[in-house]
């Protein structure tokens, strides 16, 4: 087994080393930000949030989590072009997680549940949700104000 | 920024591999065909615009994220 670490430079985390597991190629680049290589860092096991981060840009990542996590009934429904684009076949489901906006308090977290992120075999895609109700910003707490952070 | 007038059944190529063809005019709206390699993803232009917004947004977040968090109800 090997144990390749790739170096990764982060102006939120400092320089961390990363398993080359971690890291995953994005053909199309994320929606109006781009960049083509990033990693996937966890804090911790079963973390809530999980940081999607630039392994070319230091400042650039992105908050994602879990959509399950926090909508229950949500469903992602890809254009037929957009399933081939990223080649899926049903036999390898993607893993899918959110973008998140978090804010200075919790009442103003928001997921975008409109443009998932699907991960498969190291290759990404911030795709559009075809599903009727998948707001950009759907609000992560909605309705419960006082939480201890 | 170019303009060019097309009727309906005409076209404009962007570079070799990407077409749009004008396929009906009606009132105020246009029907476009958009042909393009699959590689090249196609979007309505105020879906990305919200979706870069978003993602822009979530760029800036702070690295301290809460841990203990509610579920939500």
């Amino acid at each position: 087994m090997t144990t390749q670490t790739i170096t990764l430079e982060s102006t939120r985390f400092g320089t961390l080393e990363i398993p080359h597991e971690a890291v995953v190629e994005f053909p199309n680049g994320l929606i109006g930000l781009g960049g083509h290589r990033y990693a996937l860092l966890a804090r911790e096991e079963e973390a809530t949030f999980i940081w999607l981060h630039s392994l070319d840009d230091p400042d650039l990542a992105l908050p994602l989590t879990n959509p399950w996590r926090f909508f229950t009934s949500f469903e992602v429904e890809l254009a037929d072009e957009e399933a081939e684009r990223m080649g899926i076949e049903d036999s390898a489901e993607p893993t899918v997680y959110v973008t998140v906006r978090a804010a200075e308090s919790l009442e103003d977290f928001s997921a975008n549940l409109r443009a998932p992120i699907l991960i498969s075999h190291g290759q990404g895609y911030q795709v559009i949700n075809q599903a009727p109700d998948a707001p950009v910003r759907a609000p992560l707490f909605a309705g419960s104000a006082e939480v201890a952070a | 920024m170019l303009i060019i007038t097309r009727r309906p059944g005409e076209k404009v190529m962007f570079g070799d591999d990407v077409v749009i063809e004008v396929i009906e005019v009606s009132g105020s709206s246009v029907r476009i065909g958009i042909d393009a390699p699959k590689s090249i993803p196609v979007y309505r232009e105020e879906l990305w615009r919200a979706v870069k917004a978003e993602n822009e947004a979530a760029a800036k977040s702070d690295a301290k994220l809460p841990k203990n968090l509610p579920l939500k109800t």
